[in-house]
């Protein structure tokens, strides 16, 4: 009894260790790639977590290669490429990110091919927070990104064009600096805090659960997505193409279906 | 703890009538122990001697059941009553010992000390250890001690509380056979000294001979026999009780011979005389130094009854406390009537200045010679030799169950 | 035969050799590896940087309160699991165990539809106006719920270990079971109770998915020295190493005690 106890407890012990590596042999890139069977090839997209509606919706329309999609903050994608880490391609929530690494001869010329807009959400049911002006009541409990990652300066740049008082009763509500967008989400769809500031994309990704509360226009950031194919990516012929696509049509359909805005 | 009131001689004593269901056998036990008195309960492992003890001391509540100590009603299960082990105040030896690995001796004889004041707890358990000859080593760890010096610890912790029962459970299994002697000699001065019941449990016959004034043989959960070791020993009720005794133990069949003898025709061969009466399958006992040994010359190896004189090397006659009973009081004629078996030696033991030797005879037998006589006769594993004992010595019992174990 | 059996023989030797220099290898680079790329001179500013000092100490603070629940409510019931046999024993044993090998996401999760605003307890707790979560008591929940196993498990496998006879001598000695446990059992199971302790406040140190989720991540009242290092490895990887190195510190300060304090200790503790 007490054996079989064991042996249940340390086969799931190794099935749960075993799940992330059996995700792996996707990526190896088949070869005998000569650029003719391109849908052998695939790519590697870093992108930013809000993008993940939209990516994984033009990904999958997307023929040239198949692509494999890895989202995470921007700023995290970002360290792991200055730490050698070699996608394809780079999609950051920022431009600033992206221009960064160009800077220092990790990618080539970035493409903005995006934008969004910052706004403040709120749970769809009995939310303290009706107006941007509610947010630095007493007892409001705030959800905002680390300044580490773009939701989180932009969210310190609205807050900067606010009067000091202002400003400070806000901050002075935060419960919370999550590292990504999802943290915020979480914490609002959860009803852990009772206004988070996000993007409008990460908005109509929560369905119903989420209301939006708009920034005050002279407030409003430039949230502008900026993308680039990594150097010495193993695919880059397929890359610019998936950037061209993103561009175009396809993508700028797919984006804005999820709640993006199109292209500066 | 002890009581204030001068009470009744008998009020002392421990009575104790159990029952309970063990997992393959059902205990049903009632016992008296008299204040200085000690039973020994004798048995195989299994048979629940260490159960009575666990009863008495409160650390298995008995399905049914009385104990009573010192006045006290410890157990009465029909009343409800159950005295927790911690106010029961026996003095529990237990097998191994069971001392705290993680305090020094004279922590482990003060542990039980709660009711002395802190300041006096140490030299009153240093005293003790003194009394037992292990003052040196009140700060050593138990796992630093020999075998004995923990019996000696164990014993001071047992009675530094001075409780109203002792418990013994083989208090000397743990110890090699030097150690032995020494210890038992002192467990001995402990049952003498206080004048408390006491039980002690053990498989070992002669043990229990030594140190108890009453021995009880437990087999499967219940007293089978009980009285003064030498009267069990001479008079064993069955063949298992004989096996228990250290009795050697033949199997065969019975049936009347001349003389008022009893003529056994063993299983395997050969035959024997016995003073005893009895008919049909029997059990035969005859203790190892009632066998004497016979060097074989050419015509020594007839298996008749009868055969007399011969260089012979006498066998003790008695132990120092067992083998003096009524055995050889089977009648003037008959008593002079000797069995001699053709065996074959299969071992040799030393047990102190004494020699227990193996033999094959059909069935195995155990002889207890000395070793000079072993020396004298030149015996070796493989020698042929003839045993011999007296028909007066040759115990005829129920063959009966022979017992677990 | 004797030449071919020696050969395997050497063989098998070889390849034991060789799996254990794999394993150190593996286990050991990564550690390494913090404090090669960690100059002393970034190591010392990672410190310096009150942010890191705040994180350190909220760190070092929660395990230690978390650590003092498991022990003071995990002893007592590891005990029980260890001495008393009772219907649904195996099942209490795999529920308790079960956070071992949980992912700390699913961990979060679980913490958040308990305890969290509309969780089952976390509403009435709310009413109360004690909602854990996004505050330091989130933070010591989720550091006792994916910890407590680890000394749970240790401490009953200690006390399983403990000589019934030791305890029947307490009690004819005039113990009660109260003093029995705190005299005898206690102090002779400390070994493996130690051992436990030390895996749970390792678990608990280095805990991070869970605190996330369910305790958010705020500068002083809920940022642990994790959530820190998460923080800093976007933008600031030395300091992020610098940290790395001074939580790798203390857990090997922390294994090391329980080694020497472990020697002394009677019945080991069973390490798993």
């Amino acid at each position: 009894m007490r054996t079989l106890r064991r042996t249940a407890l340390l086969t799931s012990i190794v099935a749960l260790a075993a799940a992330p590596l059996a995700g792996c042999g996707d990526d190896e890139p088949t070869s005998g790639e000569g650029g003719t069977t391109a849908t052998n090839v695939t790519l590697k997209v870093s992108a930013a977590t809000s993008l993940k509606t939209a990516m994984e919706d033009f990904g999958g329309g997307f023929t040239a290669a198949r692509s494999s999609f890895s989202f995470a903050g921007s700023d995290e994608l970002a360290a792991q490429i200055r730490q050698g880490v070699r996608p394809d391609v780079y999609a950051a929530a920022s431009t600033k990110l992206p221009d960064a690494l160009h800077a220092e001869g990790l990618l080539e010329e970035p493409v903005e091919f995006a934008t969004n807009s910052l706004i403040v959400a709120v749970p769809a049911k009995g939310s303290k927070v009706a107006t941007f002006d509610d947010l630095g009541d007493a007892g409001v409990k705030l959800a905002i990104g680390s300044d580490t990652v773009p939701v989180g300066s932009y969210t310190r740049t609205v807050l900067g064009r606010l009067p000091d008082a202002t400003r400070k009763a806000i901050e002075g509500n935060v419960r919370s600096e999550e590292p990504n967008v999802s943290g915020v989400v979480g914490k609002l769809t959860q009803g852990a805090v009772d206004a988070g500031f996000v993007y409008a994309s990460d908005v109509h990704a929560a369905g119903d659960a989420l209301r939006v509360v708009d920034i005050p226009d002279e407030l409003e950031p430039t949230v502008r997505y900026g993308a680039a194919v990594v150097k010495d990516a193993p695919h880059p012929e397929q890359a610019r193409a998936f950037l061209d696509a993103l561009k175009g049509p396809d993508g700028q359909f797919a984006l804005q279906a999820a709640g993006l805005g199109p292209k500066p | 703890m002890t009581g204030a009131t001068p009470v009744d001689q008998d009020d002392r004593g421990l009575s104790v009538t159990a029952r309970h269901r063990l997992r393959d056998v059902a205990l049903d036990v009632a016992l008296d122990v008299a204040p200085g008195a000690c039973l020994a309960l004798v048995g195989p492992s299994g048979a629940g001697k260490s159960t009575v003890l666990r009863i008495v001391a409160g650390l298995l509540r008995p399905d049914e059941g009385v104990v009573r100590c010192a006045g006290e009603t410890w157990v009465a299960r029909d009343r409800g009553v159950a005295v927790p082990p911690e106010a029961r105040s026996c003095g529990y030896l237990f097998q191994d010992h069971a001392l705290f690995p993680h305090l020094s001796a004279w922590r482990n004889v003060a542990y039980g000390l709660r009711d002395v004041p802190r300041r006096e707890r140490r030299d009153l358990a240093i005293t003790t250890l003194e009394r037992f000859g292990v003052g040196r080593l009140a700060d050593a760890h138990p796992d630093r001690l020999s075998g004995g010096e923990r019996q000696r610890v164990a014993l001071a912790r047992a009675v530094v509380r001075r409780p109203r029962v002792l418990l013994l459970d083989e208090p000397l299994s743990a110890l090699d056979a030097t150690t032995r002697g020494r210890a038992t000699r002192e467990l001995a001065d402990v049952l003498r000294e206080h004048d408390v019941p006491a039980l002690l449990v053990t498989h070992d016959f002669v043990e229990a001979a030594t140190l108890a004034t009453t021995v009880a043989i437990i087999d499967r959960g219940r007293i089978v026999q009980r009285g003064a070791a030498t009267a069990i020993a001479a008079s064993p009720a069955t063949a298992f009780i004989a096996e228990m005794s250290g009795a050697v133990v033949l199997t065969g069949t019975a049936a009347p011979a001349d003389h008022g003898l009893t003529r056994i025709d063993l299983d395997g061969g050969g035959v024997l005389l016995s003073t005893d009466a009895g008919r049909g399958p029997v059990a035969v006992s005859v203790h190892p130094w009632e066998i004497t040994l016979h060097a074989v010359d050419g015509s020594g190896g007839g298996g008749v009854a009868g055969v007399e004189g011969g260089p012979g090397v006498e066998g003790r006659s008695g132990g120092s406390v067992v083998g003096d009973g009524p055995g050889g009081g089977g009648g003037p004629a008959a008593g002079s009537a000797r069995n001699a078996l053709p065996a074959t030696v299969t071992s040799l033991t030393t047990v102190g200045n004494r020699m227990r030797v193996g033999l094959l005879a059909g069935q195995p037998l155990t002889a207890e010679v000395t070793v000079d006589a072993v020396g004298r006769l030149g015996l070796a594993v493989g020698a042929p030799v003839t045993a011999a004992w007296k028909a007066s010595a040759t115990r005829v019992v129920s063959a009966g169950d022979p017992g677990v174990d | 035969m004797s030449a071919g059996a020696t050969a395997r023989r050497a063989a098998f030797v070889a390849a034991l050799v060789v799996a254990l220099t794999v394993v150190v290898a593996f286990l050991t680079f990564p550690v390494v590896a913090i404090f090669v790329r960690s100059s002393p001179g970034a190591l010392l500013d990672g410190l310096r940087d009150p942010s890191a000092q705040d994180a350190l100490r909220l760190s070092l603070v929660c395990t230690s309160i978390a650590a003092a629940i498991i022990v003071v409510v995990g002893t007592p019931a590891a005990w029980l699991l260890a001495t008393r046999r009772f219907r649904g024993r195996s099942v209490v044993i795999t529920l308790v165990e079960l956070p071992l090998v949980m992912p700390p996401a699913v961990a979060g999760i679980g913490l958040l539809a308990a305890f969290g605003p509309q969780g089952i307890v976390g509403r009435p707790l709310g009413d109360l106006g004690l909602q854990p979560v996004l505050t330091t008591a989130g933070v010591v929940t989720a550091l006792v719920f994916v910890a407590a196993p680890f000394y749970l498990r240790q401490a009953q496998a200690a006390f399983e270990a403990v000589d019934r006879r030791w305890l029947d001598a307490s009690r004819t000695l005039g113990a009660g079971e109260l003093r029995t446990w705190l005299r005898v059992a206690i102090p002779v199971a400390r070994g493996g109770l130690i051992t436990g302790l030390a895996l749970a406040w390792g678990r608990a140190l280095g805990e991070f998915g869970a605190t996330l989720m369910f305790a958010g991540s705020f500068r002083d009242i809920t940022q642990t020295a994790p959530l820190a290092i998460y923080e800093r490895f976007a933008t600031d990887f030395d300091g992020a190493l610098g940290l790395s190195a001074v939580l790798v510190s203390l857990s090997a300060a922390v294994l090391l005690t329980v080694r020497i304090v472990g020697r002394g200790a009677v019945v080991g503790g069973v390490r798993g």
